[in-house]
Order: structure tokens, then sequence, then C-alpha cells
């Protein structure tokens, strides 16, 4: 549709449908008009304006009940005429408000809205909201003259009253900035004249008069209820600041010359004289309602209404800090409160506030802002321990959120508070209190580190896993922890370092109840300190020195590990029997020394309490993340600390207590990433210099260091064979104490001789070839025709050399042999001179010799772990048979002692151990083992025999069974090893004791576990093919020819018994 | 004397009876005595080191500290073993800073500082006597005398005014001594007794402080200690106070009391008196013969020993009471050392042993 831009054409176009509408204003008739005016240019429209407008406001008009639909036809119409025209005249501007207003408000009631739809109630607020933008010049500051002010009163409290009852969220925010359009501080994009001072203090006059009425109503809206949605909310607080800062703006006030205005009869009534003590009265008023306000809208959900409390905050500071005097501290609080907000938005838009105010502040020389905030901050310090002990999760959270926030704005200021003892007394306090930990969890006691060789490998995987979740008393939710973590480094990075550290070290000394507070928060004061770990937003300030720092560190590290704060009591007594009285002693002394709580009562007897056993737990850990927080917080200068702390931080990774162990990993993982290290490997090596120190100092004294042995196996286990060279010296160390307190400490000991050997074994030397462990097959494969030539041949000469003739033959034989090569001569060395052994070696054959006299130990336990660190060495020695073979033979009676006088564990346990030094050293066993050994061992199998074929399932849980199973698995192996083939008596004896489980009788594993018969069938298969077939033979055997015997066997012929399967199946296998 | 004698009163005094076998420790008397009037419990076990070193690869011959006037913070201490290797330890660090091979492999018998850490001398048994450049990390040898000794005397220096030095040295000859100027290294003079005592053992320069000429002590092999005057190239007198070759002695200047060490079971102390002549003062009995090395400590206040066997006797100085046997050595101590450091209560002892270790003990230095 072509715009029509002429005015005269417009017109005709116009006037029949004007004149149509004023005859008949009906909805169809408006709608008419509408279409036309879409087709006018705006300037035909200006031009046109009161023409159009006039039907319009004639069918507004009209008296008699109209029809909403058709009001608000025409409503809609005017706003859109107003929206592309401006009012020129201040009569029509005057006529077509008041219009609109009657619109608005019911008949009866003026005070009140019209019942009408909400539609009409939109149109006309839009139609409002229109027409104030469409005023031209200034003669929309006529309406805001004393004499309007009725007029005005009435629409400010319709609008004021659509804002805050009606349901329809449209309305209510339509309704809300047409209130804000009538400040003349719109949002909207369209231009605005700005207002000279004078217009505005004109503004400011009258609207005081509205302030209480405005502001209350608002407020009501603010702290209603909380569906209404956040768009209301946001535009109720801004049209609510937007008043306040009108009215009471600084500027405006400072050179408010009232000058009483002319008399106006009672219309002058309403008017406000903003009079000092006005001032005075509406701000403590305001302050009332402001307080309402931020309480519910600083913690509201959706950020878009907490970054209007920023807004709001940051107008009324910045514009009426001098006549909102009692409001400025509940500001602050909010927008301190808001510093660590979720939301990214709303914490730059508040650090920014807080900034530009802090600025503006300092600039003026004006101390007011920061003392209002130490003011608060001290207030609230006080209060903290009793909103720590009483709040909820929720609650807790945002008083943190605002302490953390003070300490952020005040910054280095924050000493100042600090320095004040009550204070720090208080803030400490709250502290204490909130992150006590929950130490009820009978886990953390229960979980024990997993003994093996191979823990190596395995803790790799545990490194991965994150630190061990901490559980407090009073609160749940992890943020608490986060944001109490954040606010102790802030403390430290702002705070004065040494005071803290001292103040917290006090309180760590004082009671047991704060230690492991304490001990977390001086953690994170140090790692403050250091700046890590800080929020982005906090303000750049020097660090503490790096000397102070570690002054710091250097305190605290020696606290943490000093012998009472470091071996406590971390597990039940039964469960350390191996601990000697003097050891339980000093703990307990430990204990006593933390006197003064009810801990004492329990640690008294000799059994303390799992949560006393817990909580010392947990405090070597938080003690342990602290060393490695140090580690991290003072970089590559924490290295000349691991003279003292890597030492102690090793003892506890070897630590029984699974918690604490992953901690000490933890720990030194972060000590490497601190220092520089690779790995931990590195970390071991590099530094073995000072464990070795001090573990060979704490040898001497192994009383009060129980645990030395354990830095050792922790070295071991954590590194490579590297390692060795740095330790041999002292591994002798090690085994001369060993040699001076075998009697009590030697569990203590067998358990690092275990992880040492352990390690050479599998990880460090593990040995070349495995060919040992192949049964030797003396004949090898070969086909039977040539069997049978060579055996025969073989037993001709036997015979020729029984009967003497041989002897010429042999010497033939020596004479065709090359005379033997002249041997290089070597003797210059001396024949006594051995070259040396490699160190491994050498070690493990003292450990070896140490464990000989250990096996007689009188404690079972320490009889096993010697057993097994004794096939450890065989295992290491088994490529030095020069070595081993001595040795083995002065372990033999003791290990026969063993497997024949000792608890059936034992005999377990020393059995394999034989296997393994058949394995290794072969024949060299041979005649001992048939000779000591086999006749007890067959002796007890036949005894069990009876027993175990007979027995119910439950026969295979018990130790007996096992034994047998042990015995009759290993036997075989043993037997072909040691070659027992060539005793025939022996071999013959081991057969017949086995034959007793191939019963099917037997327990199916038994039967299975004949595998004995297998390595037998190897050493010598026709003796075993004899012994079967004595037993039950399934063919007959015809002699091929008939001068031969028959052959006649005993098993032959008979009924298929219980072993006939069995004998069956061994029989096919010979095939 | 009162605070050491509190200290020393916790501390049991343990010696080994001879013959007896190591692990078989015996109370002296005097120990006896205080364990009855004190209870049983509240002696203090003697302490242990506070660390070791480890890392010569060879038994420790000599031991030197250089703590003081130190800029940087890093005390030092220089280890000769014999392996030929002088070692530099930090002792802040416990690590060796760097490690002087300038004697071909032969055993190292003696280091000393000259004013600075960074100029050192070192006497090997490769007959030289060492200078070395350590300045800014640097570690040359600038220059070196022969000594013409097989023995296993150590040298002797004496710091004298305007950058001069006097070195006495083992001579060429068996019982003589050489005494030389350095830097110049030109020859002062050669004391060589007339009686035949032997060669010498060990030797000390001494500057009195009212005499101009300086004197030098020496103990020789045939157990007598004398004290020879440099510049009259006499000998002023001498004490036959050992059967044995003297192996150690060292003397107080201010008490003019010296104190020496044989490879018998004593150590002997004696004065000297106004007319310069030497006397027997006091002798203490030990369990176990041998004293390798013997060294007061700069307050002169503490004797320390070191013992072939493996322990360091301490010693109150005055009145040579015995005060603690410190153990902790699996061989001959072959040297004990006080350190020089500022702080009186960061002083320390050092002892050098056989068994390649160097232990590093705090002894009653909190006065």
């Amino acid at each position: 549709m072509a715009v029509i831009d002429d005015p005269r054409e417009a017109f005709g176009s116009l006037r029949p449908v004007c004149v149509l509408l004023t005859r008949e204003p009906t909805v169809h008739n408006v709608e008419r008009l509408r279409t036309q005016l879409q087709g006018l240019s705006d300037s035909a429209l200006q031009q046109l304006q009161e023409y159009i407008l006039f039907p319009l406001r004639f069918a507004l008009k009209t008296p008699g009940p109209k029809k909403d639909s058709q009001l608000l036809a025409v409503v809609e119409c005017v706003a859109y005429v107003l929206t592309s025209t401006c009012v020129q005249s201040w009569e029509l501007l005057r006529d077509l408000f008041s219009e609109l207003c009657v619109c608005l408000c019911s008949p009866s009631n003026p005070g009140k809205p019209a019942p009408v739809s909400e539609e009409l109630k939109t149109a006309v607020v839009q139609a409002l909201d229109a027409l104030l933008h469409a005023a031209y010049g200034d003669i929309v500051l006529h309406l805001f003259e004393p004499p309007m002010m009725p007029a005005l009163g009435l629409a400010i409290s319709l609008l004021l009253e659509l804002g805050e009852h009606e349901k329809s969220r449209k309305l209510q925010t339509a309704a809300l900035k047409c209130l804000q359009v009538f400040l003349l501080q719109c949002d909207c994009s369209q231009l605005h004249r700005s207002m000279n001072e004078e217009e505005e203090r004109m503004l400011g006059r009258t609207f005081a008069s509205f302030l209480p009425g405005i502001t209350q109503g608002l407020s009501r809206v603010v702290t209603g209820d909380v569906k209404q949605g956040h768009a209301v909310t946001v535009s109720a607080m801004r049209v609510w600041f937007k008043t306040v800062v009108l009215v009471m703006d600084e500027k405006q006030l400072s050179k408010d010359k009232e000058k009483p205005v002319v008399e106006l009869g009672r219309v002058g009534e309403l008017m406000v004289q903003r009079t000092k003590e006005w001032v005075k009265d509406t701000g403590g008023k305001l302050a009332v309602l402001l307080k309402k306000m931020l309480a519910c809208s600083s913690g509201h959900r959706h950020w878009k209404v907490r970054m209007e409390v920023v807004e709001l905050s940051s107008h009324l500071l910045s514009r009426c800090h001098g006549t909102l005097v009692d409001s400025i501290s509940p500001l602050l609080e909010a927008l301190v409160g808001l510093v660590n907000d979720e939301s990214l938005e709303v914490r730059s838009r508040c650090d920014e506030v807080l900034k530009s105010m802090a600025e503006q502040n300092l600039i003026g020389g004006n101390q007011a802002f920061i003392d209002i905030l130490s003011e608060n901050l001290h207030s609230l310090t006080t209060s903290l321990p009793r909103l720590m002990r009483s709040a909820d999760d929720q609650d807790k959270l945002s008083t943190l959120n605002l302490f953390l926030g003070y300490l952020k704005i005040l910054g280095p200021r924050v000493s100042a508070v600090l320095n004040s003892a009550a204070h720090l007394q208080r803030i400490s306090k709250a502290l204490m209190q909130v992150l006590e930990m929950d130490v009820t969890d009978v886990r953390i006691v229960e979980e024990r580190r997993f003994h093996n060789e191979a823990r190596g490998e395995q803790h790799t995987e545990l490194l991965e896993r994150a630190t061990q979740k901490k559980y407090f008393r009073y609160f749940t939710d992890e943020r608490i922890f986060a944001l109490l973590q954040q606010l102790c480094r802030v403390l430290g990075y702002y705070g004065d370092l040494y005071l803290l550290v001292d103040h917290f070290m006090d309180l760590y000394r004082e009671s047991v109840v704060y230690r492991k507070q304490a001990a977390l928060v001086l953690n994170e004061l140090i790692a403050g300190a250091a700046g890590m770990n800080l929020e982005t937003s906090v303000g750049q300030k020097d660090l503490v020195s790096q000397e102070n720092l570690k002054a710091a560190v250097t305190s605290v590290t020696e606290e943490y590990t000093s012998l009472v704060n470091w071996h406590l009591v971390t597990t039940s007594v039964e469960s350390e029997q191996g601990d000697s009285t003097a050891f339980s002693q000093s703990r307990l002394l430990s204990i006593t020394m933390s006197a003064n709580t009810d801990y004492l009562k329990s640690s008294a007897g000799l059994n303390p309490t799992i949560g006393l056993m817990n909580s010392n737990i947990w405090q070597i850990c938080i003690q342990l993340e602290g060393i490695g927080c140090f580690a991290l917080a003072l970089g590559p200068q924490f290295r000349l600390l691991l003279i003292t702390a890597l030492y102690p931080v090793l003892e506890k990774a070897g630590d029984e207590t699974l918690l604490i162990s992953q901690a000490a990993l933890g720990a030194m993982r972060d000590i490497c990433k601190g220092c520089g290290y690779n790995s931990l490997k590195d970390l071991i090596n590099q530094n073995s210099d000072y464990l070795v120190n001090d573990i060979s100092l704490n040898l001497q004294r192994l009383s009060q260091h129980p645990h030395t042995p354990r830095v050792l196996s922790v070295m071991i286990s954590n590194s490579d064979a590297s390692l060795l060279p740095l330790v041999v010296d002292i591994i002798q160390d090690v085994l001369m104490a060993l040699d001076h307190c075998y009697d009590e400490r030697a569990p203590v000991f067998c358990v690092v001789l275990h992880s040492l050997i352990g390690a050479f074994a599998v990880r460090w030397f593990p040995a070349e070839t495995s060919s040992r462990n192949e049964c030797r097959n003396p004949d090898g494969e070969r086909d039977l025709p040539e069997e049978m030539t060579r055996f025969l041949l073989d037993y001709h000469r036997q015979r020729q050399v029984a009967e003497g003739n041989a002897a010429e033959e042999a010497e033939l034989e020596d004479t065709e042999m090359p005379p033997p090569a002249p041997e290089p001569d070597d003797s210059e060395e001396g024949p006594a001179v051995k070259p040396e052994l490699p160190p491994h070696i050498s070690i493990a054959k003292e450990v070896m010799e140490r464990c000989i006299h250990l096996l007689s130990d009188k404690s079972l336990r320490l009889r096993l772990k010697v057993l097994d660190v004794l096939e450890l060495c065989v295992t290491v020695l088994q490529s030095h048979e020069n070595e081993l073979l001595p040795m083995a033979h002065r372990a033999w009676p003791p290990l026969v002692q063993r497997l024949t006088n000792d608890d059936p564990l034992a005999v377990l346990r020393a059995f394999k151990v034989m296997c393994t030094l058949g394995e290794t050293c072969g024949d060299f066993l041979r005649r001992r083992v048939s000779k000591d050994v086999l006749p007890r061992l067959t002796g007890s199998l036949v005894k069990q025999a009876p027993v175990s074929a007979r027995a119910g399932p439950v026969y295979t849980h018990t130790l007996a069974y096992k034994m047998q199973l042990a015995v009759l698995q290993g036997l075989g192996a043993l037997c072909c090893r040691l070659d027992l083939g060539k005793q025939a008596a022996e071999l013959h004896c081991a057969l017949l004791i086995c034959l007793h489980y191939l019963s099917c009788r037997q327990p199916p594993k038994l039967i299975i576990g004949c595998i004995v018969f297998q390595h037998l069938i190897q050493v010598d298969p026709d003796s075993v093919w004899l012994t079967l077939n004595e037993l039950y033979c399934p063919n007959s055997y015809e002699p091929k020819h008939s001068s031969l015997h028959a052959v006649q066997l005993s098993g032959m012929g008979k009924q298929r018994n219980e072993f006939t399967e069995n004998i069956l199946k061994l029989l096919q296998e010979m095939q | 004397m009162g605070p050491l004698l509190s200290l020393s009163q916790f501390w049991f005094l343990c010696e080994t009876v001879a013959g007896v076998g190591s692990e078989y420790l015996s109370v002296t008397a005097a120990a006896e005595e205080r364990n009855v009037n004190t209870h049983a419990a509240m002696a203090l076990p003697p302490p242990d080191p506070q660390f070791v070193l480890r890392g010569t690869g060879a038994p420790v011959n000599t031991l030197h500290f250089c703590c003081r006037n130190q800029e940087q913070d890093k005390p030092l201490l220089f280890s000769g073993s014999a392996n030929g290797a002088v070692h530099v330890w930090n002792l802040r660090t416990r690590r060796t800073e760097s490690v002087l091979e300038g004697h071909g492999g032969a055993s190292v018998l003696w280091v000393q500082t000259l004013n600075s850490r960074d100029a050192l001398i070192s006497q090997g048994r490769d007959l030289r006597v060492c200078m070395w450049d350590l300045a800014e990390g640097r570690s040359v040898v600038t220059d070196s005398i022969l000594t013409e000794s097989v023995g296993f005397c150590q040298c002797s220096l004496l710091d004298r005014e305007g950058g001069h030095w006097l070195l006495a040295v083992p001579g060429a000859d068996m019982a003589a001594v050489r005494v030389l100027d350095l830097p110049s290294k030109t020859p002062v003079c050669t004391l060589k007794p007339d009686a035949k005592l032997g060669m010498p053992m060990c030797l000390k320069l001494w500057q009195p402080d009212s005499g101009s000429s300086p004197l030098l002590w020496a103990g020789y092999e045939d157990g007598s200690v004398s004290l020879w005057n440099l510049s009259e190239r006499s000998l002023l007198s001498r004490l036959a106070c050992h059967a044995e070759p003297v192996m150690s002695l060292d003397f107080d200047p201010g008490k003019l009391r010296g104190v020496s060490g044989s490879s018998e079971k004593a150590i002997n102390s004696w004065t000297l008196d106004g007319q310069q002549s030497l006397k027997l003062q006091d002798s203490v009995e030990l369990v176990n013969p041998g004293i390798s090395h013997l060294c007061i400590r700069e307050d002169r206040r503490i004797l320390a020993t070191a013992g072939w066997d493996h322990r360091i006797r301490l010693l109150g100085w005055k009145k040579l009471k015995p005060l603690a046997v410190l153990q902790y050595h699996t061989d001959v101590v072959q040297c004990v050392a006080f350190s020089d450091h500022d702080v009186p209560s960061k002083r320390l002892m050092a002892a050098g042993s056989k068994d390649q270790r160097i232990s590093f003990w705090s002894v009653y230095n909190q006065i």
C-alpha cells in the first residue's frame, strides 16, 4: 500500500472514516480508522493528529457504559497515533492524560483501578506511556507542576495498584515501566530530552510528595511472592531506586534553596518541603524499607534480581550516600555479599561498582566508606560463631559469602581487623566450630593397606584417586567447605601471616579438639599467603616475602612432624601385637600431652576408641595434605625442608591405614610437583641421602622410632634398581639393627626385608630365564624303536662291564679323546679371590642368613613371614648357584623342622619354599628330601587319605585339606625336579601313596591335584604304568609269541572299583 | 662450669670394657655415682648424631669447618679422605658442593683454609701440599710444595699478619720438621731434635701473645711432646708423657695447657710454666686404647677425642672430667672438629671415621 504523504489527500481519505466513527463508535469503525492510519506517513499523521484524535477522544468521553472491546480498540488506536506523532500542546496532553486516567479508574472509587479486562488496562497503560513519550519539548514538565499534582497522584497511585495487585505479569511490568516513564527516566531506546538541574529539582520536589506511596507500594511488590517472576521484581526495584535517587539526590538537596512556592491553596498542602528534618526522617524510613527489600532480593534465585540489587546499591550509594546515611551499611553489605556471586556478570559488575566507589571515596579523602566496611566486618565476626552454630547450610553459605566479600574488599586492611585480639578470637572460634569433622565412620580405621610385592604398580592407580572426602559435623554442603577454604586463603593472602600462623598454631597446641581444624586452617592460610588457588577477583597485592613464608612453613612443618603430633594411635593394640610396650608407652604419652579432653578418658585404657583413632587418622591426613600444600606453596625452596619433612611423609606412606598411606602418597606427589621432580622415583633417589641419614639414626633408637624400617620399604617400593647403590649402606644398618634386637622388632624388619627381596626378585632383577621351571626330561622325545635299540645296547654293554670285558674299550675311548687343553693360567689372582658379587646377591645372601636364624622364632606370624622372605631369597639367588647351595645347605635343618614339627600353616608355607628350593637347587637336595621330608609328608598323606575320602563338603575349607592339596600338587614337580626317578624306592613309595588319592571318593580337587602322576609319568613312565595296572588293568595282554611268558598283572580282571575311572584316564594320557 | 655440669648429670657415661665386646657397656664409677643420685628414669641417653654425611667413598681422615663470616649462609665443611678426594660439603643442604681431586688418589691427610673459604690448603700422602683457589666456583691447584715425608704427620698452619702464613711440614729427614713461609714458600727453619725421638707424629704452631717468636708443638714417635722456638731453632722443653707414639695434641694458649693422646689407654694433659718447661698435669684412663685425634673447643670448655674403639669421648677441659661417650660409628674414628659458626648455638662437632661417614653432633652448645 502506497504511503500517503500529502496531508490533503490524507485528510480526504480519513474524513469519511472519522465521521463514521464519531457517529458510531464501534469496534469495526475503529479498526477501519486504524487501517487507514497505517497508510499515512508520519508527517501527514502529525498534521492531522488532532483531527484523528478527536473522534477517538469523543468515543472515550461519551458518557454511559461502554464495552471493553470498544474502549480497547479506541485506546489502542490512540496509542498508535501517539507513538507516531508528538503532542505539541499542553492542553491536549493534559486532556488526553486525564481521559486515559479516567479509563483506568473505577467510576465508583476513583482511587482504585476499574474492574475492566486486563487487556484494556494494559492498553491504557501503554497509551499513557506513549503519551508521555509523545510530549514535545518541555511541555511534559507542566505535568509536574503543583496544579497538576492531584491528577498526577491519581495516575501514580493507579499504576502502583496495578503493579502490586494485578495477576498478569505483563500488566504489572507495563504499569511499573509506565511509572518509570513518569519519572522521565525511561530505559527505552527512544530519544529523551535531558533535563537541566532546575527541571530535575522540580521533578524531585514533586515526587517527594509521592515518595512514601511509591516506595512503600513498590517495596511490597519486591518483597512479595517469589512466584511473581523476576521481571516484576526487577522493574519494581528499578522504579524504587530511581524514585529515591530523584527525590533524595544529594546534589539537589545540598543546593536546595527550597523557595517557598507561591501559595497554591489546597494543592499547596500536597507539596512537601524537603527540609533537613524531612530528609533525615525520610532517610530513616527508607532504610527500613530498604533492609526489607534487600533481605528478599539479595539472596534471590534469579541473577537478574541480584544484578538489580547491585545497580540499586550502586545508584543509591553514589547519589544519595549523604542523605540515606542509615542505609549505607545494608547497601554495602548487599554489595559485599554479591562479590562472590555464582553469576559472573553479577560478580564483575559488583566488583566494578565497589571499585569505582572505593575510588570516589578515596579521592574525596573520605575514609567513611572503609570505616563502614570495617565496622560491618567487626559486627559480622562478632555474630559469626553464633551463625555458624545455629544457621542451616544455606544461611551459612550466605554468611560466609558475605564474610569473604568483606575480606576481599578490605584487602590488605583486613590485617587491621585481625589485629584486634577479640575479633581474631571470634573468627578462629567460628572456624574451629564449623570445621569440626565427623569422625564416626568406621571404615576409616578398618581400611588396610594391601601388602604385596607388586604394590608399585597398584600405587599408580591409587594415585589417580582424589583426596579423601571429608565429612563435617555441622554442614554437609560441599560448597561450604570450598568457601571456607577460600576464606582461609584470602585471610592468609591479605592478613599478617606471622600473626595468623602464630594464633592458629596456638589453637593447634591448645587442645586436641581444635587440632584438626587448626591444621586445616593453617594449610589454607599458607596456600593463600603464597597466592595459590585464589580466585581471580582478588585484588593484586605484593605476596608475602619468600623468607617469611619459608619461616612459617618451616615452623608449621616442624610442629606437624614432631613426635607428639605425628605418631598417633591409629590402630588398635591387638593388631600390632608385635609392638613392644616401650612403643605403646611413648604413644600414650603423646595422648596425655593433649590432655583436658574427653579423649583422655578413652585413651587411658589401652584400647583407644574408634572415634579417637579416626580422629588421629584424619589429623595425620590433614597434616600430610598440609605438607604437600606447603611444598606447592614454596616451590623449589621446599627442597631444603626435605631434610626434615620427607622422612616423616615416607614413614606415613608405609602406614597400614589406607587413608594415611594415600594421603602420604598424595603429599609425595605434591612435593614432586612443588620441588620439580619428575616422579616419585626421582624424589626418592635424589633425596635418598636425607632419608638414609634419618633411617640410619633412627635405627639406633628403634624404641622411639619403631616405624623406621617402613620408610625403607616405601623407598624400595616406589623406586627402581637405581636406588640400590644409594641404600646398600643402610641395608647393612638394617641388618645390623635386626641382629641387635631380633626378638622385639623382627616383624617390622621382616616387612622391610620382604619388600626389599621382593623388589629384587620381581621388579629389579627378575630372573633371566625360566628354563629351570621346566621339568627336565632327561631322555627327550625319541621314537620307540630307536629307544629299544639303545636300551638293548646299553644293556649289552653293562653286561660286558659287569663281566670285566669293557676295560680296554674304555681305555680306547680315552685315548681317542684329545688331551685336555691346558687351562688358561688365571691363578695370578690366586684361587682364593672370588669375583665380587653384585650387591643384590650379597644382600640376598645376608638376608637369607638372617632368615635361617629367624626360621625358628617362636611367633608363628614371624615364621610365616620369614618363610616368604626365604622363598624370595632363593628366587633371587638362583642365578648364583655357588652362593645359593651353601645357603640352602644351612637353611635346610630349620626348614625341615618347619616341614615336620610345626603348625600346619607353617608346614604349608615351608613346603612351598621347599618346592622353590627344589626348582632352583635341583638334585642338590635330592637325598635330603627323600631322607628327611618325603617319609613325613607321605606319612601324613597316607594318614589323611581315609579322612578326606570320608569327609563332607566342609572339609575343603580345612587346613588339613589345603595341606593335602599343596603337597599333592607340589610333590610331582618336586620329584621331577629332584630326579627322584633314580631312586626307585622313593618314587615307588610316593606312587603308592598317591594312589590313595585316585579314589573317586576323594574330593574332586584332590583328584585333579594328582597331577603328581603327570610328573611321575615323565620321570619313570614304566614304573607308573606298572603301578597303575597293578591296581586296575583294563586290558589283558596276550603274548605275541608262544615262547614268551603270559603277562600277569594283579589288577587284571578286577571289578570296576573306586579307582577305575581315574586310572583309565591316566593310562589314556600315557599313550 | 655450672650449666655444663647440670647437663652432664643426665647423661650416662658409657665405656666399653676392653676385650668383652662392643655390645657390653659398663658404667664407669663416676657415672654410677651420678646414677645413684638421680633417678634412673631421669637419665637421658647420650645424644644421637644430628645428621650423618655419607658419600666420601673412603675413610675420612680430616675435617675442617668453614662457617664463619658467610654472607650467603652457606656453612661449609671440608673433608679429606683416603681416596685422595677433598669433599666440600654444604652444611645447609647437607650435600657436596664439589669434590677436589688433587692428590692423584693418594690419601689426603689434612685440609685447612687460608683466611677465607676461597683458599684451601691440603696435604696428601703423595708427598705434596696443594694450594687451591676455590673462588667463584673454580677449583684449581695454584701451587704445591713437596713435603718429602712419607709419614702420617699432619702439617700445621699459623696465620701471621700481612697475608703471610707459617706452615710446619714434616721433613724429608725422618725426625725433622720444616717450617716454611707462605705464600713465598721460603724455608724459615728446619727443626731437628738432637736426641732420638723418632718421627714427628703431630705438629701445632703457636704464636704466644707475649713473645714475638712463634713456637711449635711437636709430638714424637717415642711418646714425647716437645716445644720448639722457631726463631732460635731451639728445643725449649720436652716431656715424655706417653709410652707409645703421640697421635695427636692440642694446646690451650689461654691456660698454657695442652693435651695429647696416643695409642695407649690414656689421655694426658700438661702445662707450660713460666720457665717454658713442660709438666705433666693430669691423666685420664680410658677403657679402650687408642686416640687418633683430639681437639679442644674454641671456648675451651670441651675436649673431644676420636677413639680407635669407634667412640667419640667428650671431656670437660678444666678437669678432664668425662662427660659423654658418643657412639655411632662402626669403625675407627679418625678425626674430630668443632665448627666455627658465628652463632654459638649452631656450632656443631663433626667426627670423621674409617667407616666413611661423617657424623655431626650438637653437644653442650646451649649456653
